[in-house]
């Protein structure tokens, strides 16, 4: 274990590191920059007239973003915990359905009601969860861009009348929820199957109720582990919303970069804001999420700092 | 206090228990002893539901609890169970371990649980330790938190399905010491066990379970100096060696 002064030593070489790595990558920008704007012309008029214009397009993106990845992770949780689920063939649960109902009525028939109770609860948890094995099936085997195209043409053949605005919108949040559903419910199962199932016996040994041991047991530390693919996904999925480029109707960021490129012919510029933004709100979410991370850090859980070994 | 009729359990074509009966009164400390694989830890997990037992009867103060009209949530919060691997919850303190069962179980408000948790943790050496992580413990640290994280419910049993092998060596006695303290305060436990030495000291009564049924049943001087079955004899023999 390094000792506290070693840490902080080894973090302050780490913020030297960065701020260096950050000033190289500004001196290549500004070289660039130079370039193209002395030699190659590029207008910093237009880029300081502009850019507020080009932040409300990303506002547009971060919204779409964000309402599709949390409605995203209502779905994806759901379905995570269902597909992490054993469940036991159906002849093994009417097999001890039946000897119980046996022992309790001493010999006498068993009741027909209770087996069918049976296989009607049971075929019900068993779709539910084929169901959502072949939903994660098929929002991961094909294409995002395929889908986006899918719900928007769906939307304008059957809701012609709506405003075009809404319609892009509306059909962008579905494919976007859809899609980011999908992928976090792998990510929530694989969370949810890593904790130790003695975590469970043991939280429901005293006491608490299936949903009480995922609520306060398994969540807090199935959440823990899953952060980093989670803010993977979060930043995944705002690159994949430029996407909606294709539906036209949506002002996002690159839609609106693509239009004014289109109409001003400044084109380098435009294209510099869209990525400039890009990065600029992806770096800071993942680095406001490593700080969320190490606040909710909690020993012997986790990701740790390797005793000996590095693989 | 708790009493087992006939219990049976199969997990597929496996046999686990055969029909095992046994009955503890209140006070008692029962130890059960045999062969891995012989269904010890399955008889206590269907004792408080947390495995369905196929048939058979498991009473609680003269209750039938395996019934389809009482929740096995109601049961469990009044027989508590300590395991072999301690299964603290990784993600709270010694003290939030302890507290989490009163609270978010028995609805005790916070301040209420956290003050009997500190007593808890007193009364089984830890009261320094309750800010601490499971991982910033030792194995035996753990297993006391544990034990006092099943007292926090106010059960009246305890189930300890073999609390101390585990452990390292060194740490056995302490986890010993505070059972035995537990034994003399009266409580009623069930305990899965081969340490010989708190067999013969807190135990009256020990039961030989063998391929799914009690094969013997005496006190302590019985089971391990004058067995009478020979599967006993050879089991016993082994671990006195």
């Amino acid at each position: 274990m390094p000792s506290a002064s070693e840490n902080q030593r080894r973090s302050r070489v780490r913020i030297v590191d960065i701020l260096l790595a950050i000033l190289v990558t500004l001196g290549i920008l500004a070289y660039i920059l130079d370039v193209l704007a002395l030699r190659w012309g590029l207008s910093t008029t237009y880029i300081a007239k502009s850019y507020p214009n080009y932040l409300k397009a990303a506002w547009i993106s971060l919204y779409v973003t964000t309402i599709a990845y949390f409605i995203g992770m209502g779905i994806g949780f759901v379905l995570g915990w269902a597909r992490s689920v054993q469940t036991l063939p159906l002849a093994r649960v009417m097999a001890a359905r039946r000897r119980e109902a046996v022992a309790a009525a001493d010999g006498g028939s068993p009741g027909a009601g209770l087996f069918l109770g049976t296989v009607f609860v049971y075929s019900i948890k068993y779709y539910v969860r084929r169901t959502a094995d072949a939903y994660v099936a098929i929002i991961r085997g094909t294409p995002l861009f395929v889908q986006i195209v899918f719900v928007w043409s769906a939307v304008i053949v059957f809701y012609p009348r709506l405003d075009p605005l809404f319609q892009g919108l509306l059909s962008g949040v579905i494919a976007l929820t859809a899609n980011t559903g999908g992928y976090q419910s792998e990510i929530f199962r694989a969370g949810i199957q890593t904790v130790h199932s003695g975590q469970v016996e043991a939280a429901r040994a005293i006491g608490l109720s299936r949903w009480g041991a995922m609520r306060y047991i398994v969540l807090p530390q199935a959440v823990r582990l899953v952060i980093p693919p989670l803010t993977n996904e979060y930043i995944g999925l705002l690159k994949a919303s430029s996407l909606l480029a294709v539906v036209g109707s949506v002002p996002e960021l690159t839609t609106f970069g693509r239009s004014e490129a289109f109409q001003t012919f400044h084109i380098f510029e435009a294209f510099a804001l869209v990525v400039g933004i890009y990065l600029l709100i992806t770096f800071p979410v993942s680095k406001v999420v490593e700080w969320i991370e190490r606040r909710y850090r909690v020993p012997g859980l986790g990701i740790q700092a390797p005793r000996t070994a590095r693989v | 206090m708790i009493r087992v009729e006939e219990l049976q359990k199969r997990f597929g074509a496996l046999h686990v228990l055969k029909g095992v009966n046994l009955e503890v009164q209140k006070g008692e400390v029962l130890v059960i002893i045999g062969p891995s694989g012989s269904g010890k830890s399955t008889l206590l997990r269907c004792i408080n539901l947390l495995i369905e037992p196929d048939s058979g009867r498991v009473f609680l103060d003269g209750t039938q609890v395996n019934r389809r009209d009482i929740r096995p949530e109601w049961v469990r919060q009044q027989v508590g169970m300590v395991f072999q691997s301690f299964n603290l919850f990784a993600h709270l303190t010694a003290l939030q371990n302890v507290t989490l069962g009163p609270v978010r179980v028995l609805g005790t408000d916070a301040a209420a649980a956290e003050a009997q948790g500190r007593k808890l943790l007193d009364r089984v050496g830890l009261a320094d330790k309750a800010d601490a992580y499971p991982a910033q413990l030792s194995g035996g640290q753990q297993q006391r938190v544990a034990i006092a994280r099943a007292l926090a419910m106010n059960p009246k049993a305890m189930l300890f399905d073999e609390p101390t092998s585990a452990l390292d060596p060194e740490y056995i006695r302490e986890v010993l010491d505070v059972m035995a303290a537990l034994a003399r305060d009266g409580m009623t436990m069930i305990v899965v066990t081969h340490e010989m030495g708190f067999a013969s000291t807190a135990a009256k009564r020990i039961l030989f379970m063998d391929a799914g049924r009690i094969i013997e049943e005496g006190s302590p001087e019985e089971i391990f100096h004058r067995p009478k079955q020979e599967r006993t004899r050879m089991f016993v023999g082994k671990i006195l060696r």
